[in-house]
């Protein structure tokens, strides 16, 4: 009776592979786009400052897209973002060793990140109320951290030697011709990639995402699963900090406001679903890249600010509904095989 | 009375990549029960839902009543009389029975809801059918048998003469059951037509009046049911004679393997005790609420245990979590493979190596892609898996291949203690076959098998002994080829007497 072909061998549709490419037909058609109207945006120069921009958006998308895998939310990402720059900017304007000061950030950040992950997976709070609360108080944190005030110049406290190092490292320098912003950014994507592919926790966060009652049937620990999303969301939200940090020299207390929804946008954008177990994080590449690209090339051609936050509010919003269309009209088709 | 009101002719329909239905006719009458039967993805579920408009049929004619329908939408199939029970209750739990009869159609009196005249007619209506349900009540607070009651009224409310009903016993109780045929039978003799469609064979004695039976799509026979013996019936559905129903291996009864002791958790698991040895399947019966699927949730860990021991090849094991319970060698294939089986959204490999993640990856935890293909590919191959490939959602298979992939996920590793909860509910009789060679393999590798299941005959036939429980106690043992199941029945419903109880 056994259906299986021989070749049924080696026919890997990689799941949302197909949605991460539209993600990059789209992005590679904006540039061309916006290279037509001004061939400027396609300089060299500026395709440099456009992926050092998008380091942000990729990396809270990546670490907004692990969450929304595991069929949750984190609201607490530009906060956690804020309370990085800030904390880590407090300390080194302070004179504080760079490496101390980031990891007491860093400290600071993952804690937020296990007390996500506590009061979600653990005591199963709504994520979405779970984590506005984390918001307000890590944007406390933020405020707190220099007595309510943004910090000094981080040079004032290192030197101008070491505070030009910190920056370069993490913004203005270069490594093999491309921002170091970049490539930091890249290399985190790759790895939280290869988890969420390849390893036992990526699996394990696509199966609470998908059916949390199969999951834990299955011996998996939902909590320790969810708090680890949550920290890799917070370790996400703790470079995004550094990279502010690096660009302004100090702490600004209003840094990633409403980076949570860049990150939920750019994750969208690239087809991961909103309801959890369904997403590549390679669309979330496409989707960082599409949305800086649009806040790129709309400010070099002089669209004004508004016309930017529209178009980018319809392309999330479109994004979403071409998805869902598209899944209605292929769970019609599944349900009918039964 | 007896007069044609369905006729679908050369039905044809087609979705990507499969032919769903080829040519495929049905017949219903008015005053009598048809049952529609066939194989998990036979196209039964097909061929009704485009008899009540949700899908349109390809090619073929559709007579409603003596009149050529052409495309129907669900609102005009509803408007001819054409109701849909589903086999999953689509009601609004939050409110009112009256509520969710009127849903969409509510009574108006002025711009105001008229919930009295609701509740006066739903009350009309219920009390027409004898069924005691308050129109006020509330639809969570329902039993599930009580649920699709309302939704039978719902479907007389908006004078439905054409009842579809998909696995409508699946959930209930003999006492449930028999209150439902009741109400079958009252709306035969007022002149509806109902299409019953299950996979119970034993039941359709007590209300079919005819038969029709769908295989791979295709239309194979229709007859009356009265007169056709069972086997002939089966025949037809699988394509292919069915030896025997309930496939049994002998094997010589080894040592414990499986003890558990003084089990305790919460009010449906009480003091229970018992023993599985190598080489034997142990049944566990009893009705619906039995506290079964309670004790097998206790054991694995899912639930929170108040006291208990449990034993496996003569070591105390901890389990707190199903981690645990793996660890220690059980496993557990729970009855509801929807809700808890199954991540419907991930492919079928994922699915599969879910549990066995610890087997399938270094110390890094990197899943070795190598052993992942293998595993996945010898599950699928062993336990006869339908799918073009492993990549498949899971939620896209049939029942029957859905649960095949629940059970596969746990043969996958060598464990001691396999519990299976219901796993042939709602799948065809050759799937069920299937799952029985299975536990019957395990049996004879020297696995404990324990196998939960509210059919009497399919314990009776599959087991070696059997544990019957009642009110979370067990109430007796009994040898499976000993007793009858009248004995099984009795212990079954051996409730405690909480008279004496208060008493002492």
């Amino acid at each position: 009776m056994s259906t299986l072909n021989d070749n049924k061998k080696k026919k890997i549709a990689i799941r949302g592979l197909g949605a991460a490419m539209v993600g990059f037909a789209g992005w590679v058609i904006l540039l061309l786009v916006f290279g037509l109207i001004d061939p400027n945006i396609l300089k060299i120069t500026n395709i440099l400052n456009l992926l050092r921009s998008m380091s942000k958006y990729l990396l809270v998308g990546v670490g907004q897209s692990v969450i929304l895998i595991t069929g949750n939310i984190d609201l607490s990402i530009g906060s956690v973002v804020a309370m990085s720059a800030m904390v880590s900017s407090t300390l080194m304007s302070n004179g504080t060793p760079v490496i101390v000061a980031l990891l007491v950030a860093l400290a600071a950040c993952l804690a937020f990140g296990v007390v996500n992950g506590v009061l979600v997976g653990k005591f199963k709070l709504p994520p979405f109320i779970a984590t506005l609360g984390t918001m307000f108080c890590a944007r406390g944190v933020a405020y707190m951290a220099n007595g309510n005030r943004n910090t000094n110049a981080i040079s004032t406290g290192l030197g101008k030697e070491v505070g030009d190092k910190f920056q370069d490292f993490f913004y203005y320098g270069k490594t093999l011709g491309v921002y170091n912003a970049f490539w930091i950014a890249f290399i985190i994507f790759a790895v939280v990639f290869f988890i969420m592919a390849k390893t036992r926790t990526g699996r394990h966060i696509y199966a609470i995402g998908s059916n949390v009652e199969a999951a834990k049937l299955s011996g998996v620990n939902v909590f320790t699963t969810t708090t680890k999303a949550y920290l890799i969301s917070a370790f996400c939200s703790f470079v995004v900090g550094l990279i502010l940090a690096g660009q302004a020299g100090m702490g600004n207390m209003e840094a990633g406001n409403s980076y949570e929804m860049y990150g939920v946008a750019a994750g969208v954008i690239g087809g991961v679903s909103p309801l959890g177990g369904t997403g590549l994080l390679l669309g979330t590449l496409a989707g960082a890249g599409v949305w800086q690209t649009l806040e790129n090339g709309l400010g070099i051609i002089g669209a004004p600010v508004g016309i930017q936050r529209i178009v980018i509010g319809l392309i999330v919003t479109g994004a979403v509904l071409i998805d869902v269309v598209f899944r209605q009209g292929a769970g019609a088709k599944k349900k009918a095989k039964k | 009375m007896n007069e044609t009101i369905v006729s679908m002719q050369g039905i044809n329909k087609s979705f990507p990549g499969v032919k769903a239905l080829d040519n495929v006719h049905f017949e219903l009458r008015s005053g009598e029960v048809m049952a529609l039967l066939g194989e998990n993805g036979a196209g039964k579920s097909t061929l009704m839902k485009i008899l009540s408009g949700v899908y349109t049929r390809d090619s073929g004619t559709v007579e409603i009543f003596g009149k050529e329908c052409g495309d129907l939408n669900t609102k005009q199939a509803q408007a001819l009389g054409v109701a849909i029970i589903h086999q999953e209750l689509n009601m609004c739990p939050h409110l009112t029975v009256a509520e969710n009869m009127f849903l969409g159609r509510e009574k108006h009196k002025g711009f105001l809801v008229d919930t009295k005249a609701m509740e006066a007619e739903a009350g009309r209506i219920l009390s027409d059918l004898k069924i005691d349900i308050s129109p006020s009540e509330m639809v969570g607070n329902l039993p599930v048998s009580k649920q699709q009651m309302v939704e039978i009224a719902k479907a007389l409310s908006i004078n439905a003469k054409i009842l579809i009903m998909d696995e409508p016993t699946s959930a209930l109780t003999a006492k449930e059951i028999d209150e439902l045929f009741r109400i079958i039978k009252r709306l035969r003799a007022d002149g509806c037509g109902i299409v019953y469609i299950s996979h119970r064979l034993e039941e359709l004695q007590h209300i079919v009046d005819r038969v029709t039976i769908m295989r791979d799509g295709q239309y194979i026979t229709s007859m009356d049911f009265a007169g056709t013996p069972m086997d002939t019936i089966i025949t037809h559905m699988v394509g292919r004679e069915i030896k025997e129903k309930f496939p049994r291996v002998e094997c010589q009864k080894g040592e414990k393997i499986f003890e558990v002791k003084n089990l305790n958790a919460g009010k449906m698991v009480r003091d229970i005790n018992f023993e599985v040895y190598a080489g034997e399947i142990v049944g566990f019966a009893g009705l619906m609420g039995a506290g079964r699927t309670e004790t097998t949730r206790a054991i694995f860990g899912v639930d929170p245990k108040t006291s208990g021991e449990l034993i496996v090849d003569g070591k105390t094991v901890t389990v707190n979590s199903p981690a645990d319970a793996i660890k220690a060698g059980i496993v557990l294939a729970p009855e509801d493979r929807k809700k808890d089986g199954l991540c419907t959204k991930l492919p079928i490999r994922e699915n599969i190596a879910l549990p066995n993640l610890d087997i399938l990856c270094n110390k890094l935890g990197v899943v070795s892609k190598k052993k992942e293909d293998a595993m996945c590919d010898k599950a699928v191959i062993d336990l006869h898996i339908k799918t073009p490939n492993v990549e498949v959602d899971a939620g896209s298979l049939s029942g029957g291949n859905q649960q095949k992939v629940v059970v596969g996920k746990w043969l996958a590793r060598d464990s001691r203690v396999v519990i299976f909860d219901e796993p042939t509910r709602g799948i065809d009789v050759a799937a069920k076959v299937e799952i029985y060679n299975l536990m019957n393999q395990l049996k004879q590798q020297g696995v404990a098998v324990m196998f939960v299941s509210s059919e009497m005959p399919e314990v009776m036939g599959i087991a070696d002994r059997i544990i019957v429980m009642c009110d979370g106690r067990i109430t007796g043992e009994v040898m499976a080829r000993e007793t009858t199941q009248a004995e099984i029945l009795t212990l079954a419903t051996q409730f405690e007497n909480k008279f004496a109880e208060e008493a002492v």
